[in-house]
């Protein structure tokens, strides 16, 4: 059966993307098919969060989402999440704290704040974002640049 | 916008920083490796053409070698895939390529292998249930064997006031990088040439030279941003496969493991067992006897490395007057043994200070005054002889006992407090070279590392220039190239990388300014400033923008360039102590001490860490952000192997908790604040008197957890990790 097409937004930009197979997940679509490498892969199975992106503005773990499944959404990834307000705060947020050291935790750790920001907005608690974020791993930081970032983020929109 | 604290914020913010696992190229194939299907046999066949059946797919086992690499004999050791003996399960038997990764991991499964089982042996305790006696210097199962010693050790103990004697184990961690090994390979023009996630694209050359049994002159590394190394990318892993599959296919090919391969593959730290007996008299130490058996896997005879260095870990940094220390490396059914960040350092420790802590109690003494009264100091002599330079080691325990005692004094029940220590030596590695490119708007140091994450290149070695020749950070750029290219360089590891480049950094600019002081004409003292976005080169009253000094190949050539080099060397022990095997001397001597408050949970035996204090003897500052990003990086990852991590092998060479869900690495809500200190005062190896900050952080981790959950509920728990079900038995809960 040959697979219908699928139709996205992603950063804003509309793409149609043909001969997509049903079982395609969508952080290899991401990757693959659009090119946008900084969604990252990690372990494949929804347990480190690297592959976080939005999903109409929903935190997502693209690595078990098929693409056919968010069908004419609008996808957010780290090549696009500056052009948003809350994105661009976040992202100067983790540049300030310096909250990286390999990077390679960092997309899924600034999409899934943003989609927290966007679910409960600026005035949701430091402690209430960082115990969900907590589904992301990283290695490298020991999580306390991390949180330096999310504490010192505006507490009402910027 | 105020200035990013690291040069690599924008990539790796935006997303455009390329990793291993992101790399693609035109026309390309993705490779999977077929793995074996026993933890031990004899291979009967590997039939390929099931694989090569399916369209579009690439092939290559034993028998292609001598197509493939006409003339080469590979490594023997080492055979790229076994043609009698698998060692362990999962080890690759034959690589596939394929158009889409899908149908390469399709034509992995398709391939038969035929494999007569042979008996595994995964326990190290299977195979030496007693200590070895000389017997087992014949055993295929004895990687390597170090002793050394100094006194009569048995006539001490026949006469001492107290002796304690006890046994320890330590379980496997994995380093647990999140991006996992990744490469793509092109073959042309003779040359093998390889873009890999590396922590030396160096070394990675060499191995892979060695293992295809090829010229090194003919393989070309060329690094990638590392999505974490902690060890783990140090050596050549998929590299050789990728190379065959590309020469093969006369195609780029990608090779990526899954993370559950990343967890089965990877080279990482073993089980080991570590029989302790110490004897004092009127309060000091006067013999140990120290027995290791430290599990390295299907690590080759005579390449193991991790069991005459850690040893002494096991020893110091404690004084003794007499001594016996005796390790054994041992083969068994499980991949090699590899490096993990301070490589089996913070099991040492562990064992150390819950032994020593331990035996102070049997003897009736204060435990932590008994440890501080034997530290070395500088001046000292190590148990095997090497001088002990600057170290701040008992000043760090003062400042964490200190901390310890207020905290304790707020505790509440079934809280405690733990302090330890760790030591460690920057490894100056096989050395490095670095060039140095002044241009009239700023330097750029050419090296050939790519930044890992620490920010030992893209900070450290920019900070070190920076501070070598008074430019502002902002006009400092650390630059690669491959390894045709790029100066020698032995690797990201051993704490090395800024104290190592940084001194070929010193040499460098010490030649440019030599350079500078005779075009200037003058003796005085040459530095540099920036005015108007122009560098300038100064001496006493001589003034003049560094465009005008350069010769005209200069101008065109894009600067003026001079190099440096660093290839350092550790101290000398006293070898006649050594009777069999290598034991190694330290470039420095770094020293820790850290402060944890727990408490355990006393129906379940669960430990919450509350918080942490870490004192550091760095030497030297080079860069503050990221010192204290490593140390809250180390500390971190050591409370994983202190509490949760533990990779479960079968008693037939499955790993049996290969993925992340299973092998519990700590998360968010899991690492407590963490105050650090830095000391100064005790110069060290690198730059300026700085000291390796990759690796001491991890070190003491794993035992103040241990001497805190003593200090709370009475446990003496002597094995690792301290999983609630390990601290439940010690509390009589199980």
């Amino acid at each position: 059966m040959t697979p219908s097409p699928l139709t996205l937004t992603v950063n804003g930009r509309g793409r149609a993307l043909d001969g997509v197979p049903d079982s395609e997940r969508l952080l290899d679509t991401i990757r693959w098919r659009l090119g946008l490498k900084g969604t990252k892969e990690g372990c494949r199975s929804g347990e480190c969060g690297a592959c976080t992106v939005l999903v109409d503005g929903v935190s997502t773990l693209s690595c078990l989402t098929l693409a056919h499944e968010v069908d004419g959404a609008s996808l957010t990834t780290i090549e696009g999440v500056a052009d948003d307000p809350v994105g661009r705060t976040v992202t100067e947020a983790f540049a300030r704290a310096g909250a990286l050291q390999c990077g390679y935790c960092t997309p899924g750790f600034v999409l899934a704040l943003v989609g927290l920001l966007k679910e409960r907005g600026w005035a949701a608690p430091t402690d209430e974002l960082l115990q969900d974020l907590s589904g992301n791993l990283c290695r490298c930081t020991g999580y306390l640049a991390i949180a330096r970032a999310v504490a010192a983020l505006p507490r009402e929109a910027p | 916008m105020t200035a990013d604290p690291r040069p690599d914020t924008r990539p790796k913010l935006d997303g455009s920083a390329v990793y291993g696992v992101d790399l693609d190229a035109p026309g390309m194939l993705w490779g999977a490796l077929v793995p074996a299907p026993v933890g031990h046999g004899r291979v009967r066949s590997v039939d390929l053409a099931p694989a090569r059946a399916l369209e579009g797919v690439v092939a290559v086992g034993a028998a292609d070698l001598a197509t493939l690499l006409p003339g080469s004999t590979g490594d023997p050791d080492r055979p790229l895939f076994p043609t009698e003996t698998i060692f362990y399960r999962n080890q690759p038997v034959a690589a596939v390529a394929a158009p889409t990764r899908e149908l390469a991991r399709q034509a992995a499964r398709a391939v038969r292998v035929d494999v007569e089982p042979l008996p595994v042996v995964s326990d190290l305790e299977d195979i030496f249930p007693e200590w070895p006696g000389p017997a087992a210097d014949g055993s295929p199962h004895v990687a390597a064997h170090v002793r050394a010693r100094e006194g009569d050790v048995e006539a001490v103990f026949r006469t001492a006031e107290t002796v304690v004697r006890e046994t320890y184990r330590t379980s496997s961690v994995h380093q647990v990088a999140l991006e996992p090994h990744a490469c793509l390979a092109e073959v042309a023009d003779g040359k093998w040439r390889v873009r890999t996630s590396t922590q030396s694209p160096f070394g990675a050359r060499e191995d892979t030279a060695s293992l295809l049994g090829v010229p090194e002159d003919s393989v070309i590394v060329e690094g990638t941003w590392v999505g974490g190394g902690f060890g783990g990318k140090g050596a050549a892993l998929l590299e050789p496969y990728a190379l065959l599959l590309a020469k093969a296919s006369g195609r780029p090919v990608k090779l990526a493991l899954s993370y559950r391969e990343e967890f089965q593959l990877g080279r990482t730290t073993l089980p080991s067992v570590i029989r302790m007996e110490t004897a004092v008299s009127g309060g000091r130490i006067v013999a140990r006897r120290v027995r290791l058996l430290l599990d390295v896997g299907n690590s080759l005879p005579g390449r193991d490395f991790a069991t005459g260095y850690s040893i002494g870990f096991l020893l110091g940094p404690y004084h003794t007057p007499a001594f016996e220390v005796e390790g054994y490396a041992v083969r068994t059914n499980k991949p090699p043994f590899g490096p993990h960040r301070a490589p089996f350092a913070p099991q040492c420790a562990f064992v150390l200070e819950s032994h020593l802590d331990h035996v102070a109690r049997e003897a009736g003494l204060d435990p932590a005054a008994f440890r501080a009264s034997h530290l070395w100091k500088e001046g000292d002599r190590t148990p095997l002889g090497q001088p002990v330079g600057p170290f701040g080691l008992a000043a760090a325990f003062e400042k964490a006992r200190t901390i310890a005692a207020r905290w304790r004094s707020e505790a509440g029940p079934d809280h405690g407090v733990g302090v330890a220590l760790g030591f460690w030596s920057t490894s100056t590695g096989a050395g490095g070279e670095v060039q140095l490119t002044l241009s009239p708007s700023g330097l750029s140091v050419l090296q050939g590392e790519r930044e890992i994450g620490s920010g030992s290149v893209l900070v450290g070695v920019a900070a070190v220039a920076s501070r070598c020749t008074g430019l502002p950070r902002d006009r400092v750029a650390v630059d690669y190239e491959d390894t045709s290219r790029a100066p020698f360089d032995s690797g990201v590891y051993g704490s090395r990388t800024t104290a190592a480049l940084g001194r070929a950094v010193e040499e460098a600019s010490r030649a440019l300014f030599a350079e500078l002081g005779k075009r200037l004409g003058v003796s005085d003292p040459v530095h540099l400033e920036v005015a108007e976005g122009e560098v300038f080169a100064v001496a006493g009253t001589h003034r003049r923008p560094v465009r005008e000094l350069f010769t005209e190949s200069e101008r065109s050539g894009g600067g003026l360039v001079t190099s440096g080099k660093h290839y350092g060397k550790g101290g000398e022990i006293d070898e006649r102590k050594v009777e069999v095997g290598a034991f190694y001397p330290y470039t420095d001597f770094t020293g820790a001490a850290h402060a944890v408050e727990v408490v355990v949970d006393r129906g379940t035996g669960t430990v919450r860490v509350l918080r942490y204090a870490a004192v550091h003897d760095v030497g030297t500052v080079i860069d503050p952000a990221t010192a204290i990003a490593q140390v809250e990086g180390g500390v971190a990852m050591g409370l994983g192997t202190a509490l949760t991590e533990e990779a479960l092998w079968s008693d037939d060479g499955r790993l049996l908790n290969a993925g992340l869900l299973d092998y519990r690495i700590p998360t968010l809500g899991s690492v407590p604040p963490i105050g650090v200190t830095f000391l100064d005062g005790f110069p060290g190896a690198g730059p300026f008197g700085a000291k390796g900050l990759g690796e001491p952080p991890i070190i003491p981790v794993a035992a103040a957890v241990a001497l805190a959950v003593r200090d709370a509920t009475g446990a003496h728990v002597t094995e690792l990790p301290l999983s609630s079900e390990r601290v439940a038995r010690a509390l009589k809960l199980l």
